[in-house]
């Protein structure tokens, strides 16, 4: 996954633009203008850099000017150097090598995932396909099976979260794409910030996340079940974003009863670096911007949400009923959260048709054949006579309406284009994919929680 | 890989590490939120004398330097004349004594009231309007004291129902009480407000849509991203605030300038993020003459001029002498300030030649997202080639018809792969014990999306190698299935399931 990869240095102008903070001279003669002047337009310039490079009214440039004034040595670092802002880009990443993490397409609703490792093959319904055949090639290509004289075929694409999450093996329900978009946008997570989420689960959403927080962000994520806390540290390191997430074996909910007592330590059987801990998010007071709790029982949560989150940070609850999402939104009013919104999203997806539409047949019926004669069940029965009966007459009729017919058809033949109108129509797919649920939104309040487990 | 560094200890020396503030500081833009959802952008602004007030609410002035400093999620009340911050604590909807009522407990339906002696007539209140309007403008009645008195007042308050009582109290405070809470601009809560403002403006994009391009291109810290947004800015704007100000994003205007600095503010980018921003004139992408030419023609002008600047941009004689001769210092400084802003803007802006040169040499693009007026087909085909193969496009548009002629072109013409048309479908609820429900009004049209992956134009069709692919077949004796294939280079197999399922991605 691309967030992963260290970001690379790019020189631009503006690291050339040599726009920086620069000292004023000491000294001045009360009398010389020149250098007043000369004086007056080095402080414009620090203040007009500053506002650019600090926003202004930033508070970075009047600690500069006091410095200055007591004639202290000045910290380097706060001369805000255009140098400072190169810009920062990943590292270009078209081709396969021997280890990366590749997804293979089978169909939409068919996604796997292989790591390029020499001399393995991909199996499946179409073939055989060797991962040699992979390496070296861009992603986004088309591999063909080396069985069945090469007719199965696959696409090799490059993994993002989306990708991920829909070939990963779900070990759990998982939060599918479009409520992760949501989630991420509405919390704001954005670059290096800290975020809490529990449970891991199948670390569908924690891939989302880290990509939201990457390069520096720290995202922890607790999760219960040693089996899937496990799992899933080791997933993220081979998938290279380990440098972006810790993965806690913990109960979030942990009332701090006895019994918690008695897991607390508990060492996993292989003896690494997961052990067991109960109650909330073990990183200290106002140390999250994002929460995102995806929990049966989310509002035994709330009380270390609470604690844990910065001053107006954002949480968000995800539960598929309506009585956990109540429950959970008592939780947050009780414990400061404000601003609380509780929506359901889905998405509709359509297909694309070429349709053709004819054009209703105009030929007409002759007119003394009545419409009102027909008799549901029969086909349609010729006229009958003046008389009620039916003559020869009739008989003609039939073989008459007949060849009408034929020549319609004929004459239709020949205008086929015009009488055929051609267009794309679009029809939305008969089942919804994934599943639903109701996310709550709140921010927090500006006073601080103390621990629930220390009351 | 990285090494494990948390936040907290080179941020003072990486700018790109400074964590966004909990508190309004000068010149940010904030967005004030009412409980009746009307909203506001308001400027913090010192105060300037001579100036009016910046911020008009209910056709009542309002300063807002009281903004400085407060912290976000705040709680103001806007009384006679200022906005006024509330202790922490206090909510958008004021307690009111009155409402001491059982709305927390579950009713067993024992409510004492109900509707059935309700009268729907005008004369239950027995305040006049002239009454009404006199106490508003009078300096010493609060609000508070105001909705007291209307409840007073009212014939039929006390024989409502709890809950209508609640409605009615509230109803009354959001109109003479009003407050409002200080919540920071996100790209979600800008988009929010524009949508709320004028959706036409920005295409029907909403909030839910936005969110999702930002995930679907899978823009991230560093990603070289491609876009091209007629919604006044509101996705270059969002991209800037998702990216950090790592990597760049090339956005492509039309017309003279970029017209989108007004919707840009809002988002208060700092300088790297403002930066990451680098505009395209779509004259350099559109032209074929310009875009196909291997170099570009003649000088770059802006470059050169830039080149003879140095910071501090000394004075020319003739400056220094028309400053010396100037009265007042104040003007000197005033004179000194927009002469450095202005280079220093300057001397920090690539041109344009070399903006192109950027997004054209080089690493190709990780992203490329359009929601433009114009015709998306066009605009795809003319784009699609910037994007590095196996990255993801988002297409937005505000009408569907655009976008089934670009899946159409993606499809026939194997562009692309995991291509989707959706649109979403969002509903908002209130919960509140015993008083869970839907929002009376849900907004049924937040614009379609394509999206898709690029196919590698190349080995997209052609995968394995000519030699191998013989080989394998020589292996398997079958000449015939050879020569068959050879017939139809893409590949009979793939041909038959599109035409049996004309929607397969
Ligand atoms: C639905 S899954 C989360 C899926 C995840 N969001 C994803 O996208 O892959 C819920 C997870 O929470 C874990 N869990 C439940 N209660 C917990 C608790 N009190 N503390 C920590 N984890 C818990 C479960 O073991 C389960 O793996």
């Amino acid at each position: 996954m691309d967030f992963a990869k260290k970001l690379t240095d790019y020189e631009n102008v503006t690291t050339k633009s040599g726009v920086r903070i620069l000292e004023t001279k000491k000294d001045v003669d009360e009398n010389d203008e020149k250098a007043k002047l000369e004086n007056l337009l080095l402080e414009q310039a620090n203040k007009a850099a500053s506002d650019l490079f600090l926003g202004s009214g930033s508070r970075l440039f009047s600690t500069i000017k006091t410095l200055s004034e007591d004639s202290v040595v000045r910290d380097k670092d706060h001369l805000i150097d255009a140098k400072l802002y190169p810009t920062k880009l990943l590292p270009p990443s078209s081709i396969i090598e021997a280890g990366s993490l590749v997804v293979i397409f089978e169909s939409f609703d068919s996604l796997n995932f292989v790591y390029a490792t020499p001399g393995e093959v991909f199996h499946n319904k179409n073939g055989h396909f060797h991962h040699d055949d992979f390496i070296g090639k861009p992603y986004g290509c088309k591999i063909r099976s080396r069985n069945n004289r090469g007719f199965g075929f696959l696409y090799l694409l490059r993994p993002t979260p989306e990708l991920w999450a829909r070939s990963l093996n779900h070990r759990t329900q998982i939060v599918h794409e479009l409520d992760s978009a949501i989630v991420i946008f509405n919390l704001n997570i954005r670059p290096n910030m800290v975020v809490c989420e529990s449970g891991t689960g199948s670390g569908a959403m924690s891939h989302c996340i880290m990509r939201a927080i990457a390069p520096h962000g720290k995202l922890h994520t607790y999760e219960f079940n040693q089996m899937r806390a496990h799992t899933a540290k080791e997933e993220f390191k081979r998938n290279g974003v380990d440098h972006l997430v810790d993965v806690h074996w913990r109960d979030v909910c942990g009332k701090p009863s006895a019994e918690s007592t008695s897991n607390d330590g508990r060492e996993t059987k292989e003896g690494e670096s997961l052990t067991f801990g109960s109650g909330g998010f073990d990183i200290g007071p106002a140390a999250a911007d994002a929460i995102f709790l995806d929990l049966p029982e989310p509002w035994l949560a709330i009380p270390h949400a609470a604690h844990t989150i910065k001053p107006n940070g954002g949480l968000c609850s995800y539960s598929p009923c309506m009585e956990q999402t109540q429950r959970t939104c008592q939780a947050m009013r009780d414990y400061g959260f404000h601003s609380l919104k509780t929506i359901e999203v889905r998405l509709r997806e359509h297909y694309v048709d070429e349709v053709e539409l004819e054009k209703v047949p105009t030929f007409k019926l002759p007119r003394d054949m009545n419409v009102n004669n027909y008799v549901p069940g029969q086909s349609v029965s010729p006229v009958p006579s003046n008389n009620g009966e039916s003559g020869p007459e009739a008989k003609d009729m039939e073989v008459d309406t007949n060849k009408k017919e034929e020549e319609t058809k004929d004459s239709k033949e020949v205008k086929e284009p015009v009488s055929k109108k051609r267009m794309l129509g679009c029809r939305p797919f008969s089942n919804m994919r994934g599943h639903t649920a109701f996310l709550t939104f709140a921010k927090a309040g500006n006073k601080s929680y103390p621990d629930p487990l220390k009351e | 890989m990285e090494a494990k560094d948390t936040t907290a200890t080179s941020s003072k020396i990486d700018p790109y590490l400074s964590s966004p503030s909990s508190t309004v500081s000068e010149g940010e833009f904030v967005l004030l939120i009412f409980p009746d959802k009307r909203q506001y952008f308001a400027q913090a602004l010192k105060s300037q004398r001579g100036k009016s007030p910046s911020l008009k609410i209910n056709k009542r002035s309002y300063s807002t330097h009281m903004l400085i400093g407060l912290s976000y999620g705040s709680v103001l009340e806007l009384q006679k004349n200022s906005l006024v911050p509330l202790p922490e604590g206090e909510d958008v909807i004021p307690n009111h004594q009155d409402l001491s009522i059982d709305t927390e407990q579950p009713t067993d339906n024992t409510e004492a009231n109900d509707n059935r002696h309700l009268v729907d007539s005008n004369t239950s209140q027995g305040l006049s309007i002239e009454e009404l309007a006199k106490m508003r403008d009078d300096k010493d009645i609060s609000g508070a004291e105001i909705v007291d008195k209307i409840i007073q007042n009212s014939s039929t308050f006390q024989n409502k129902t709890s809950f209508s009582k609640a409605k009615y109290i509230k109803k009354k405070q959001m109109k003479y009480q009003p407050r409002c809470r200080i919540v920071k601009c996100t790209s979600a809560s800008v988009c929010e407000a524009l949508f709320i403002k004028d959706a036409r403006r920005i295409m029907n994009l909403r909030e839910d849509s936005l969110g999702q391009i930002l995930s679907y291109s899978n823009v991230t810290a560093g990603s070289k991203v491609l876009v091209f947004d007629t919604c006044m800015g509101l996705i270059t704007g969002a991209l800037a605030q998702r990216m950090g100000g790592y990597g760049s994003i090339h956005a492509v205007y039309t017309g003279m300038q970029p017209s989108y600095i007004d919707v840009i503010a809002r988002f208060n980018l700092n300088f790297m993020e403002h930066n990451s921003i680098r505009w395209v004139h779509a004259g350099y992408l559109f032209h074929d003459e310009i875009n196909t030419q291997e170099k570009l023609e003649g000088d770059d002008l802006d470059k050169i001029e830039r080149e003879k600047v140095t910071w501090p941009c000394h004075l020319q004689p003739h400056t220094e002498k028309y400053l010396l001769k100037m009265e007042s210092e104040k003007k000197r400084l005033e004179f000194l300030q927009k002469r450095c802003g202005r280079f220093a803007r300057k001397l920090t802006r690539p041109t344009l030649d070399e903006t192109f040169a950027s997004l054209k040499d080089g690493k190709k693009c990780d992203s490329l997202i359009i929601a433009s007026q114009y015709d998306p087909k066009e605009t795809l085909t003319t784009l699609l080639p910037f994007l590095e193969t196996s990255c993801p496009f988002v297409v937005f548009s505000e009408y569907m018809e655009p976008l089934l002629e670009c899946f159409e072109m993606l499809q026939k013409e194997k562009l692309a792969i995991n291509i989707r048309l959706s649109d979403t479908w969002l509903r908002e609820y209130q919960v509140l014990p015993n008083r869970t429900h839907p929002n009376m009004t849900m907004s049924q049209n937040g614009g379609f999306i394509l999206t898709g992956v690029k196919l590698c134009p190349i080995h997209g069709i052609n995968e394995l190698d000519e030699d191998l692919m013989k080989e394998i077949r020589a292996e398997m004796g079958t000449r015939r299935g050879g020569k068959k294939r050879k017939n139809c280079p893409r590949g009979g197999e793939e041909n038959k399931l599109l035409k049996k399922k004309p929607s397969m991605r």
